[in-house]
């Protein structure tokens, strides 16, 4: 399928109706439409717009998009991408606005919303399985995961900071490596 | 223009400007817009997280439309809509940009491996969370651990697990057979 503003507009308008849970589903979503259905990209670009976009200010799944979007089509795809996912969230509130409020005591709604939470956890799995293969694979990777990891649970460190630690942890450790070599280029 | 749009329109691009982290990390800002402006009640605000849940997008941006429509209506929805996610569109635009110039840089080049490397911790750490918020009981943990374990098998479309939990969560529910 071809990259047009309309396809990269109706892709990514069918991710963000599927976005449920917040957000976080963004990458799994992403995944399965655009490397696994369209090919459009691969994985380990994905991965990347999805760990940079985490590392930036802003909504992560807005900024994932953008950097997807531009990808496929520039500037334009980057709109697309980006009204595409915001429509249907944009729809959804206008349109339930005045009955939110009674909309979250149904137990109706309760109970779907308790039953999505599982597809939710069930996406994240797959997309940490997904992105472990394409990011954590060396000594560096596996010191920064396990690090970051715990210091995210403690909830006390601001995840920005997370970031921008690994990011100078990355730095350093090419420096050390580079140095233990001699000077010699690697790989 | 109209005081409150600029206002609005200020406001959520503060969010899009300043909220690192994503998801949750936006939440001390719209819990200070509504104490300072009262376009929406720290109570709405608690109810609009878990209406955020149950309908498309982000949770910031569900509350930026929410915001803006219930105190303008629909143009004040825009302005919201469109504030919370410009900081996004131009910051990435940048990076991007810069990237694309320095991507065969070493340094560069480490810096992702490390970034990608917390990134994945970090979408682990949330995983890790809601399984222990989402209150699963017996029968949750078992529909996910089938969902994880099939799906060594063949992985199925998002869609799939989205909509069989839906309806079994509505079924159980049905029949009370979770705590919800």
């Amino acid at each position: 399928m071809n990259k047009s503003f309309y396809s990269i507009f109706k892709t990514f308008f069918k991710v963000g109706t599927l976005l449920l849970g917040g957000g976080y589903v963004i990458l799994p979503l992403l995944t399965s439409e655009l490397v696994e259905k369209k090919k459009w990209i691969t994985s380990d670009e994905l991965c990347e717009f999805y760990a940079i976009g985490a590392s930036l200010p802003g909504i992560i799944a807005a900024n994932t998009a953008i950097f997807t979007g531009r990808k496929l089509l520039g500037f334009r795809g980057a709109v697309a991408a980006i009204l595409g996912m915001i429509l249907p969230a944009f729809l959804a509130i206008v349109l339930l606005a005045s009955i939110l409020h009674e909309l979250i005591d149904k137990p109706t709604v309760q109970h779907i919303f308790w039953g999505v939470g599982i597809g939710v956890i069930t996406l994240l799995f797959l997309a940490v399985k997904e992105m472990w293969k394409k990011s954590v694979n060396d000594k560096l990777s596996y010191i920064v995961f396990i690090i970051s990891l715990a210091l995210a649970l403690t909830q006390k460190v601001p995840l920005a900071l997370i970031i921008i630690g690994a990011l100078i942890f990355g730095i350093i450790w090419q420096k050390i490596e580079d140095k233990h070599n001699g000077g010699k280029v690697d790989e | 223009m109209n005081n409150l749009y600029l206002q609005l329109f200020a406001q959520f691009f503060h969010v899009g400007l300043f909220s690192f982290g994503g998801g949750y990390a936006t939440l001390p800002f719209l819990y200070d817009i509504a104490d300072k402006f009262h376009w929406y009640s720290s109570k709405q605000l608690t109810d609009m997280l878990a209406v955020a849940s149950i309908t498309p997008g982000p949770v910031g941006v569900n509350v930026a439309t929410f915001a803006g429509f219930t105190t303008s209506g629909i143009l004040g929805a825009l302005l919201a809509t469109t504030a919370v996610v410009l900081p996004s569109f131009i910051i990435v635009s940048i990076v991007a940009r810069v990237l694309d110039k320095f991507k065969t840089n070493k340094t560069v080049q480490s810096a992702i491996r490390g970034i990608k490397a917390a990134g994945c911790a970090l979408l682990t750490s949330v995983g890790i969370k809601l399984l222990f918020t989402s209150n699963l009981h017996l029968l949750g943990t078992i529909l996910l651990g089938l969902f994880i374990g099939t799906s060594f098998i063949k992985k199925q479309d998002p869609l799939f697990y989205l909509g069989i939990s839906a309806v079994i969560g509505l079924a159980l529910g049905y029949f009370n057979l979770i705590g919800v």
